[in-house]
């Protein structure tokens, strides 16, 4: 028995339940918070080292055998995953004690927020594809509430557009679930993969796979279908928008992952195509969009969408080199967007804003900061030696070799436009002379909400450098989580044990 | 090698920490740091100048092919020692230079920062390695030309740099990925062995162009060349070292280092030596029309960059060992060119050579250096530019005779020596001679001693390589030279007389030609006034960002106009049309092999009942209440279907949501606005209309395709062990708290997250309800009728017994805590409704909260507590029990599990209702009747 499976899943959940009952004691939700975030990191590092040194992990639920009850499976993907849910969680905690009011304190973000991990490390550890969508619509409920949090005008209209296009996602998942069901009888994820290689009809199992991607994209806010992102991610506190920012979309990608090596490899040429132009467009819409944006925090969520791009090109391409890349690139960015997301919330805090125009001067004012906004915005604009420059190395060199040109000026054009975009801020917000307050300026910061705005900013950047310096770890990971991914016997086995394998 | 570059990129951040023991003080830092460099750089040379290839390698990314490896050969010596010498000099120089009010510090940091990366390019086997301190040095110069950040100028200046040498960059990320493609290897040893492989690959000529546009756009070839002159905004030594003298000439090292690999081609001759080319003329005639001084002194560079790259196309050993030359003179004479421009600026507050006229009367020394300098530049005998240049004509003339239109070559030459001969002429005429100064901000003078020596050397080594070549520079150059050919070195003569011959005439002409233009320039420059605006790059450049803005504006709000009806129409039409296609490209019969099941009346009537509420639901859907009451039926419909299947308990389920829902929306029906949207578009209709036939038929053809075939299910290991496994006759209830208690347990999360979620969205909401209904009605003041109230309050211990009941026999027959839940709930709710919020307020606990934990942790810990006995998660076990009175029963530890979500269903469904009551009540009573329910 391997309690570090279930763990990631049951410390959040049990976390935000002691904090619903105590509804009113405010510093024990906080601590409660800080100490539950900060073992699902740890549990998360004990569960990647365990994967890493014996393999998949399977514990299935209420001694069930799969296919019959629910497995919790963990891959190398999966637990590289939890790690970094862990990690933001942790660092979006720690400034979240010093950067939320009151007034979102007291209506519940603490619980609300391990409820949303929860959700996210569910998703990443079910071998179940039902149970996968009950956390899918745990993290939407919990995304959805922690968005309108506080039910201001401008967050309840991000939040319905939010909740709107998300839940066409979960009825087209849920259908496709229900269809598939229909089509082989069985839900666990090991099980449909071999059961469905032995399903005549085919081409039905390609139109479910189709489905599967429309869902699975909208939540990955994939081309066209990400409009919700950019509608709802810069509306909430800033602590909120860096933790949706680093972690929700990826749980769709993470499912397209999933459900792309393991289930739906039977007519690669057909659906990894249509993945290849997902991901190309996915990338240019993104990054014309943030080409448009003079908001801190819009900017960054248009970059959320075009990183995405570069992620569904690993899997499009479906060599090892690049799922290896992809999933590089996973962890880069997830570090990266979450920290920057972090250091727009500081620069709202110094000056009051997140536009543009209203911002200014932080180079001379906040040299600190400068260096901390230099790192992770040079990384997601792929600047060696940071972590980003290796992530699209890698993608480059695959699309590369595995001859997909298109894709590749692609991606490099992206890169390009995204350097645009980040000196842009950096001229702005940075060099600009700061324009005269209209109000009162804020009170400097000081004592321990600096410290604790500061900590995870750094830890972060610091993880970023360590990346790129580094990066010799995180390939030999990624590539055997890569490795993984593409022999589903693995899985299978681990998951069904060796017989059911003919 | 690692040590060296080592010592350079660590000592920038303590050339950055000294700055706060003093400014001076950051200065030595550098210098020191940098002298270190150059002992390390002297212990390594002795074996190179034997001919050693010296490589260093680390383990990096190996398995990415990725290796920290450095070499040192004649080349890399080279640039090293440019680096590094010409840095020294320039850090020194800046001690001067800077102002008081700037950050040495920062300065200083910043440019050792550039040197490593500068060394770190000369020094990488590794060509990706190279290509990472390629990107470094973009950066630093990016941070180097904005030193002066609050200047418009000096930001745009920079962005615009690194823009180009980053989009370079980019370029050649990809072809030397290529390059390591076709070679199988990142390493220059292997790559410059290939050269035979590369220039046969198919992708010979994709990875030529890629690596070309990362070298032209750093050594600011035609048609990139614009950024430089913008860069000029620097501090004058960053100009004077970055460039001039180092980082521009990245681009043509990078030609040198690949030289063996990639040259040789028409292909190469015709790219390289044509931008080369269309550089050398385009440079030397701008440069002629700048009145600004640093503005000549950039276009020069790019004109010489050009005859450097010209020399490198042209392709043959002798012209690559005159661009090697050439590099060496370049760097020279120009550095110290932009520092006495530099001392010029300082001294005099301009660099406009309108204004700093005839300064030989204020600063005679610095004009002699400035002077000698120059005429470097031009060319003149017994300067080493004479002896490069004299060796560029004689290759451009050998290298004429196999052209077609030969002639062409040399002639071009000529007319570009011309125009450098001309623009070196009005450096010293107009800055030193013609005149007085007009109008400038401060009296000129001589700077202090200490800032000409750099110049002072610089301008010794002018006429010393120009005097002396065999004794000062000759060894140096045959190492570079054999270095960058990766094979011995073809004779050559570096001595000032060659006796008479073409090159010779040419330089005379040059010469001559180029004072005669001078003479003659003012009909040029009105000439050139006439059309400078349109010869402009930077405005192209800010034309092309604009219209990618522009486009990218359009695009974004094209795509999405901010109305969600329109997302949703665009989401169902790409999942139908992307369904559709699959379904359409696969050769599966849409019809599968099993045989249809009769149809019988019942199926048909519920499924026509369905059909006609969803539609009469669309066409009511103006009317609210009635809508709502025909989404009532549809639910309702359903839990008959599931009756028909036998499913009591979803039956039970359905039909207890579907009350508390349509308490709930009927609650939040009172807050719509009463205003209606005026109809829609009939476009929009005919529109969704569509969209829904095609959504709605692509489902049902689907779930049709997918039920016409066999079907193989995992059920009957449930009907299996039910009872044996799970200790409960009713299935369903031992799947939802047993074999699928896990996903039961999300369940119950996503149900209190919704109640949480619903809870603070809220509180912080105020809305304000009707006061008259549609026919001007006043709200009706008796809210809760007699009758009613005490009806419910009699009904309730009865419905509370009710689901007591269904919660315990849940695990045998149909109930279970999901249902016992919502009838608790119900029996609650109706309370509420029939004795307003006030009055069961004080007779009933609001404060849901507890509640809602409770249960979670109730089933939590109840799948956590199996773990005690070493099994999985939710393990569950049950027994039988015997109590007097009740006889033998069972208990299953799945029941606690059940009284979890029974808690969380009673907890969440009252705390959603309470609350919307509550801003109903708040709505229209006075507000201290609420009272706080947190």
């Amino acid at each position: 028995m391997n309690p570090e499976i279930a763990l990631p899943i049951l410390i959040p959940l049990l976390g935000a339940a002691v904090s619903v009952a105590f509804w009113r004691h405010m510093a024990l939700q906080r601590h409660l918070a800080v100490l539950a975030t900060g073992a699902l990191l740890a549990i998360g590092l004990v569960l990647l080292w365990e994967v890493w040194h014996g393999g998949i992990l399977v514990m299935d639920m209420g001694v069930w055998p799969a296919p019959f009850g629910i497995a919790l499976v963990a891959d190398l993907l999966a637990a590289i995953m939890v790690v970094l849910a862990g990690f933001t969680g942790f660092a979006v905690t720690l400034y979240s004690l010093v950067s939320l009011d009151r007034e979102h304190e007291n209506f519940g973000y603490y619980p609300l927020l391990q409820l949303l991990l929860a959700g996210v490390c569910g998703a990443f550890l079910t071998g179940d594809i039902f149970n996968l969508f009950v956390w899918f619509e745990v993290m939407l409920i919990a995304s959805f509430a922690l968005l309108v949090l506080g039910g201001r005008r401008t967050q309840m209209e991000g939040g319905l557009k939010y909740v709107t296009l998300n839940l066409i996602a979960s009825a087209i998942f849920l259908t496709a679930v229900g269809l598939l069901y229909g089509m082989v009888g069985t839900l666990n994820m090991a099980d449909l993969a071999v059961k469905l290689a032995q399903v005549e009809a085919q081409g039905l199992v390609t139109v479910l796979s189709l489905l599967f991607m429309i869902a699975f994209g909208i939540k990955a806010a994939a081309f066209p279908l990400f409009f919700w992102l950019p509608a709802s991610y810069h509306t909430p506190p800033v602590a909120i928008s860096a933790v949706f920012a680093g972690l929700l979309t990826k749980v769709g990608v993470y499912a397209l992952y999933r459900v792309f090596t393991l289930i739906f490899t039977h007519d690669v040429g057909y659906t990894h195509t249509l993945l290849l132009w997902g991901a190309g467009l996915t990338m240019l819409t993104g990054v014309l969009g943030a080409a448009a944006q003079f908001e801190f925090r819009r900017i960054l969520s248009f970059h959320i969408i075009s990183q995405i791009g570069y992620m569904l090109m690993g899997l499009a391409l479906f060599t090892p080199l690049a799922l290896l890349g992809g999933i590089f690139y996973i962890v880069h960015h997830i570090v990266v967007k979450t920290n920057l997301f972090l250091v727009s919330g500081v620069a709202r805090r110094l000056q009051g804003s997140y536009e543009l125009r209203d911002l200014g001067g932080l180079y001379r004012s906040a040299p600190g900061l400068s260096v901390l906004f230099l790192i992770p915005a040079l990384s997601l604009a792929g600047m060696p030696p940071l972590s980003g420059f290796f992530g699209k190395f890698i993608l480059v060199r695959a699309g590369l070799e595995a001859g997909a040109y298109a894709i590749v000026f692609v991606a490099l054009l992206v890169g390009l436009l995204t350097l645009y975009s980040m000196l842009k801020i950096w001229a702005e917000v940075f060099w600009k002379a700061a324009p005269e307050p209209t109000s009162p300026s804020p009170a400097p910061l000081q004592g321990p909400e600096r410290l604790l705005l500061y900590a995870p900013i750094s830890a972060m950047a610091a993880v970023t450098v360590a990346i790129g310096l580094g990066a010799a770890w995180v390939y030999d990971v990624a590539e055997a989580a890569a490795a993984q991914l593409l022999d589903p016997a693995l899985y299978v086995e681990a998951v069904l044990g060796r017989e059911r394998l003919q | 090698m690692l040590l060296l570059i080592l010592t350079v990129f660590v000592g920038a951040p303590l050339a950055a920490w000294v700055a706060r023991f003093g400014r001076i003080q950051s200065a030595w830092a550098a210098g020191l740091v940098t002298i270190v460099a150059v002992l390390q750089l002297i212990t390594l040379m002795p074996a190179v100048f034997e001919g050693e290839t010296l490589i260093h390698q680390w383990d990096w990314m190996p398995r990415a092919g990725l290796n920290l490896s450095f070499r040192l050969d004649g080349l890399g010596l080279l640039f090293a020692l440019l680096i590094l010498g010409i840095g020294l000099l320039v850090i020194l120089y800046a001690r001067y230079y800077l102002a008081a009010r700037d950050c040495m510090g920062r300065f200083y940091a910043y440019l050792l920062l550039f040197m490593g990366a500068m060394l770190g390019i000369v020094l990488s086997e590794n060509i990706i390695q190279l290509l990472v301190f390629w990107e470094l040095t973009s950066l630093t110069s990016f941070l180097l030309i904005s030193y002066w950040q609050e200047r418009a100028d000096a930001r745009q200046g920079a962005r615009m740099a690194l823009a180009v040498t980053g989009a370079g960059g980019l370029a050649m990320l990809g072809g030397f990925v290529l390059l390591g493609h076709i070679v199988g290897s990142y390493e220059l040893s292997v790559i410059l062995q290939s050269g035979d492989v590369i220039r046969a690959h198919p992708l010979y000529l994709p990875t030529l162009v890629l690596i070309l546009l990362g070298a032209f756009t750093k050594s600011a070839q035609f048609p990139f060349h614009f950024w430089l002159p913008n860069a000029m905004s620097a501090p004058t030594p960053v100009s004077a070292y970055l460039h001039s003298a180092t980082m521009v000439k990245a681009g043509v090292f990078l030609l040198a280092r690949l030289f063996p690999a990639l040259s040789g081609t028409p292909e190469w001759s015709a790219l390289v030596g044509g931008a080369g080319l269309a550089t050398l003329l385009v440079g030397a005639v701008f440069a002629l029309f700048k009145h600004d001084l640093k503005g000549l002194l950039a276009y020069s560079t790019i004109s010489h960059l050009g005859l450097i790259t010209l020399l490198f196309g042209i392709g043959t050993p002798l012209a690559a060992v005159a661009g090697v030359f050439h590099i060496i003179n370049h760097a020279i004479f120009k550095a110290s060119l932009f520092m006495a421009a530099g001392i010029i600026d300082h001294e005099t507050g301009s660099r406009d050579m309108r204004r700093i006229n005839g300064l030989w009367k204020y600063m005679p020394h610095t004009a002699m250096l400035a002077m000698v300098a120059a005429a470097a530049m031009a060319g003149v005998p017994l300067l080493n530019g004479f002896l490069s240049k004299e060796m560029f004509f004689a290759e451009a003339v050998s290298a004429s005779t196999h052209l077609r239109l030969g002639w062409l070559l040399p002639a071009t030459v000529t007319v570009a020596g011309v125009f450098a001969v001309a623009y070196s002429f009005r450096f010293i005429h107009d800055v030193f001679f013609n005149g007085e100064p007009v109008d400038l901000p401060k009296s000129p003078h001589e700077p202090p001693r200490w800032m000409k020596v750099p110049v002072e050397m610089l301008v010794a080594l002018c006429l010393l390589v120009g005097i002396l070549p065999a004794l000062t520079v000759e060894p140096l150059l045959t190492l570079a030279s054999s270095g960058m050919l990766n094979q011995p070195v073809p004779d050559f003569d570096l001595a000032l007389w060659h006796g008479f011959n073409i090159a010779l005439a040419m330089s005379v002409v040059a010469l001559v030609g180029g004072g005669l233009l001078y003479v003659a320039r003012q009909p040029l420059f009105e000439l050139h006034d006439r059309f400078e605006h349109r010869l402009q790059a930077k405005p192209l450049f800010d034309r092309t960002i604009g219209g990618v803005l522009g486009a990218a504006g359009a695009i974004t709000r094209a795509l999405d106009t901010g109305s969600l009806q329109r997302l949703v129409a665009l989401f169902v039409a790409f999942a139908a049309v992307l369904g559709i296609s699959g379904f359409v490209a696969s050769d599966s019969p849409l019809t599968g092999p099993r045989d249809l099941l009769p149809v019988d009346g019942i199926s048909l009537l519920a499924a026509g009942g369905l059909a006609a509420a969803a539609l009469a639901t669309v066409i009511m859907h103006r009317q609210r209440l009635v809508s709502l009451i025909l989404i009532g039926v549809v639910g309702l419909v359903v839990s008959l279907v599931f009756v028909k299947f036998s499913a009591p308990d979803l039956a039970l389920t359905q039909l207890s949501v579907e009350v508390v829902t349509i308490v709930l929306l009927l609650l939040a029906l009172y807050f719509l606005p009463r205003r209606q949207q005026p109809d829609s578009h009939p476009g929009h209709r005919a529109r969704d209309v569509v969209l829904s036939v095609v959504a709605g038929g692509g489902v049902a053809a689907l779930a049709w395709a997918v039920l016409t075939r066999p079907y193989d299910t995992i059920a009957d290991f449930f009907l299996a062990n039910s009872v044996p496994g799970g200790g409960g006759t009713n299935v369903v209830n031992v799947i939802l708290v047993d074999f699928r208690g896990y996903d039961t347990l999300g369940e119950i999360t996503v149900l209190a997250l919704a109640a949480l979620g619903i809870f603070a969205m809220l509180e912080g909401l105020h809305l304000k309800g009707p006061t008259r209904d549609d026919e001007g009605r006043p709200w009706s003041p008796d809210m809760h009728p007699p009758v009613m109230a005490s009806l419910t309050r009699l009904l309730l211990p009865l419905a509370l017994l009710v689901s007591a009941f269904i919660f315990l026999r849940g695990h045998n027959q149909p109930g279970g805590g999901f249902i016992a839940g919502l009838v608790t709930a119900v029996a609650l709710i109706m309370q509420y409704l029939a004795n307003g919020v006030a009055w069961t307020q004080s007779r009933l606990p609001a404060n849901m909260h507890p509640v809602l934990a409770m249960g979670l942790l109730v089933a939590t810990l109840t799948g956590l507590a199996s773990w005690l006995f070493g099994h999985p998660f939710l393990t569950s076990t049950y027994t039988y029990l015997y109590w007097p009175l009740v006889g033998k029963f069972e208990v299953a530890s799945a029941m606690v599990f059940d009284l979890g979500v029974y808690l969380v269903v009673v907890g969440a469904t009252l705390l959603i209702l309470i609350h919307l009551g509550l801003m109903h009540s708040a709505s229209h009573q006075a507000p201290a009747d609420t009272g706080d329910y947190r």
